[in-house]
């Protein structure tokens, strides 16, 4: 349980209609990464000197203390200090799927391990923030049935549900197909390669990036390959083979995965079929 | 893994099924006994079987690799205070889908495991004391030979029907390296409830995670609360995931240790001292330390000490003493084990690992994948197995990850080999070289192969020079 990570984008909150920057008069915007550790709290809100908050989120509809956030096992609460308003939030990877948490509600419990914090403003438009939990827990595979308690498990576990786990297929599949056996494929040919999946039809090179990183960072916590001074471009590619290397040696991606992903162009009877 | 149970008689290798003991993640196990002594025979071993088949080849691999670690250790480590292994092989049973080609570990038999002991009540004082003194033998000897348990946790330390511990399943075990064999790597897998807190943090590296003997050391802590408290973890939470993000809230200062009033003060004080928060502020507690502390403080019955012995030790002797004779008996079994496990990710049976072949494995992934035989992936032969493994003790023949070798016979115990990732073996094979070579044959060291022919012993091969 390694704790979960806030992120409030740039510029997050929109800025209020008179174009008026902050009411305390400072610095507007910037963004802000908090990491929690399991039992450690970060409250919201538009904050003041008597109301400290660790997040800051500039909006005059936004109570100087909105909520707070708590990390829980391994997933985090969410309460909602508002009287009036209820809070949203959004699953990104959900299609659609999201959570109220109504006003004054105490510890609601967070299921996503991807959330947008969705805070309404005066205006009509939002205030959001994202949390990632990477630590949710899954069992493995091929543990037998009955209690999990006591049981020997891969310490490292992947949503295969998640895009990121199809962004790690797509990296495997070379390897996994035996073919091409030495390069990893490219961030656009990434991109190519999910085209066809209905979760990945707008994913964009940007976030297969990001993707990439997550998985390297926050899931696998992937060591810094040797020769990582060798720059950027280098580095980067060192953390793909780095990632698929050990994805395929610690079994977290295997050969039944391929099937994740969409059906290859030019592998026939495909077109057709996804014809009226 | 599901699959219909053995019957009772069911043959398996030189053993026969009586009864199922239980099922793991990637194993069933048995109670059984050598076949063919009759009836009255004492249903005295348990066969873990590892059933690779229907598996996909990497995992596979990693049933295959669980094994190695087991016979590996087994092979190395022998102690009292660890369950001897008596047998291994590969079952070859075409018309058992469950069975074919499934690994078979063959232990000594345990009454329970502290974990079955725990859930009737627990221990009493007396008894969880010896418990520990007898768990952290076993560490000290294991860590003492250079390896860490990896996943120490009640299910795999077994109680005899006298009582006696034995450390078991050492399929996460891990051999130290490093330049003064300070820490190993093992994949990343464990318990829960028996993770050291910077395990949750711990970076993925190419052979794994960094695993040291204070991760064992840890896990003791867990487990001495859990003999003095009927089971009870020291971390509060209802579930393991709460309790590893208490232990990572203690870990990181934010929450104190809070362990139960039935943990008596000086037990406490050990468990204290095994779950010191960090690995460094651990190191410092050994388990050959906490051993010496368990045997300073116990009241020796007077006939045990002889005069003028201390105490501790002497109390230690005589108890291993009378196990050593166990372990003899074993000993004659054990001798003629075969280090059998086949690794259905290596290719086709037909063509490999079967009829006198094996194929060549280069653990270097990078190598795995190309076909140039570029020469950084190349591995050499040896002239002479039983000499230094150096550049003037290798033929000019080189080959490459993939090679497929007609093998003669192989050589237990020649010159030992740690390969790139530690596996660790003396085995080698003689395999022939082609026609026009200097010589007609050469040696592969059995690391170089993930294949385990079923071929002779070689004659003990006269010194080549």
């Amino acid at each position: 349980m390694s704790g979960i990570v806030v992120h409030l984008p740039q510029g997050s909150g929109n800025r209020p209609p008179d174009g008026s920057g902050d009411a305390d008069g400072e610095p507007y915007g910037d963004a802000v990464t908090l990491r929690l550790g399991p039992g450690e709290v970060a409250r919201f809100g538009r904050g003041s000197a008597t109301t400290p908050v660790e997040l800051r989120l500039v909006d005059e509809a936004i109570s100087r203390l909105a909520g707070e956030i708590r990390v829980t096992d391994d997933h985090w609460q969410l309460s909602n200090h508002s009287a009036t308003q209820s809070y949203l939030v959004e699953n990104p990877e959900g299609a659609g799927e999201y959570l109220r948490v109504p006003p004054r509600r105490a510890g609601a419990p967070i299921p996503f391990e991807f959330s947008r914090v969705v805070l309404p403003t005066r205006g009509g438009s939002t205030v959001a923030f994202q949390v990632y939990a990477p630590d949710h827990v899954y069992l493995d595979p091929d543990g037998a049935g009955g209690p999990w308690e006591h049981r020997t498990v891969t310490a490292y576990s992947l949503d295969e549900t998640a895009t990121y786990f199809l962004v790690l297929v797509a990296l495997c599949e070379p390897r996994l197909r035996d073919e091409s056996p030495v390069a990893v494929p490219t961030t656009p040919q990434i991109v190519e390669r999910l085209r066809g999946h209905p979760a990945c039809a707008r994913l964009t090179a940007r976030a297969v990036s990001s993707h990439i990183d997550y998985l390297a960072e926050e899931k696998m916590r992937i060591a810094a390959p040797a020769g990582a001074e060798t720059g950027r471009g280098a580095r980067r590619n060192g953390k793909r083979e780095a990632i698929v290397g050990l994805a395929l040696r610690f079994g977290l991606v295997r050969e039944e995965h391929l099937a994740l992903l969409p059906p290859r162009v030019g592998t026939g009877a495909v077109a057709w079929e996804s014809a009226p | 893994m599901t699959h219909r149970p053995l019957p009772p008689g069911r043959r398996v290798g030189d053993w026969e099924v009586t009864a199922p003991i239980g099922a793991g993640g990637w194993a069933t196990v048995y109670a059984g006994r050598r076949a063919g002594r009759g009836e009255d025979t004492a249903d005295d071993v348990a066969l873990k079987i590892l059933p690779t088949e229907g598996l996909a080849p990497r995992q596979a691999r990693k049933v295959a690799e669980t094994a190695r670690r087991e016979v590996e250790l087994a092979r190395r480590a022998r102690h009292p205070r660890l369950i001897p292994l008596l047998d291994s092989f590969v079952l070859s049973e075409p018309d058992h889908p469950f069975l074919d080609g499934a690994i078979v570990l063959v232990m000594e038999r345990a009454e329970r495991s502290l974990r079955d002991a725990l859930r009737g009540g627990g221990p009493t004082e007396t008894e969880a004391g010896r418990i520990v003194a007898e768990i952290c033998e076993g560490l000290a000897h294991l860590h003492a030979t250079g390896w860490v348990h990896g996943d120490l946790k009640p299910d795999n330390i077994l109680l005899m029907a006298d009582g006696s511990v034995r450390l078991s399943d050492f399929g996460l075990a891990t051999e130290l390296t490093g330049d003064r064999g300070t820490h190993g790597y093992a994949p990343p897998m464990g318990t829960f409830d028996y993770l050291p807190p910077e395990r949750w943090k711990a970076p993925l590296g190419e052979h794994g995670v960094t695993v040291r003997p204070s991760a064992d050391i840890w896990a003791l802590g867990i487990i001495i609360h859990q003999v003095f408290a009927s089971g009870t973890s020291p971390f509060p939470g209802a579930t393991p995931v709460s309790r590893a993000a208490s232990t990572q809230e203690y870990a990181e200062g934010r929450a104190p240790l809070r362990m139960d009033g039935a943990v008596p003060p000086f037990w406490r004080a050990l468990a204290a001292d095994c779950l010191a928060p960090t690995h460094s502020a651990r190191a410092a507690h050994t388990a050959e330390s906490l051993l010496a502390r368990i045997d300073a403080r116990q009241d020796v019955p007077p006939e045990r000490a002889g005069p003028g012995t201390p105490p501790p030790a002497g109390r230690r002797r005589l108890r291993i003493g009378a196990a050593v004779g166990a372990v003899a008996v074993c000993g004659v079994v054990a001798a003629g084990w075969s280090y059998a496990v086949r690794d259905a990710g290596s290719g086709p049976p037909a063509d490999s690992g079967g009829n006198g072949r094996i194929r060549v494995f280069n653990v270097e992934e990078a190598c795995q994948d190309r076909k140039d035989r570029n020469a950084e992936c190349s591995l050499g032969l040896a002239i002479d197995p039983q000499r230094p493994y150096t550049i003037d003790n290798v033929v000019p023949t080189r080959v490459w990850h993939g090679d497929v070798l007609a093998v003669d016979c192989q050589l237990p115990h020649g010159v030992p080999i740690v390969d790139e990732a530690g596996t660790w073996s003396a085995q080698w094979y003689r395999v022939r070289l082609p026609n026009g070579s200097a010589q007609p044959t050469a040696w592969l060291p059995a690391v170089r192969t993930k294949d385990r022919p079923g071929i002779p012993g070689c004659p003990r091969p006269t010194p080549a020079r």
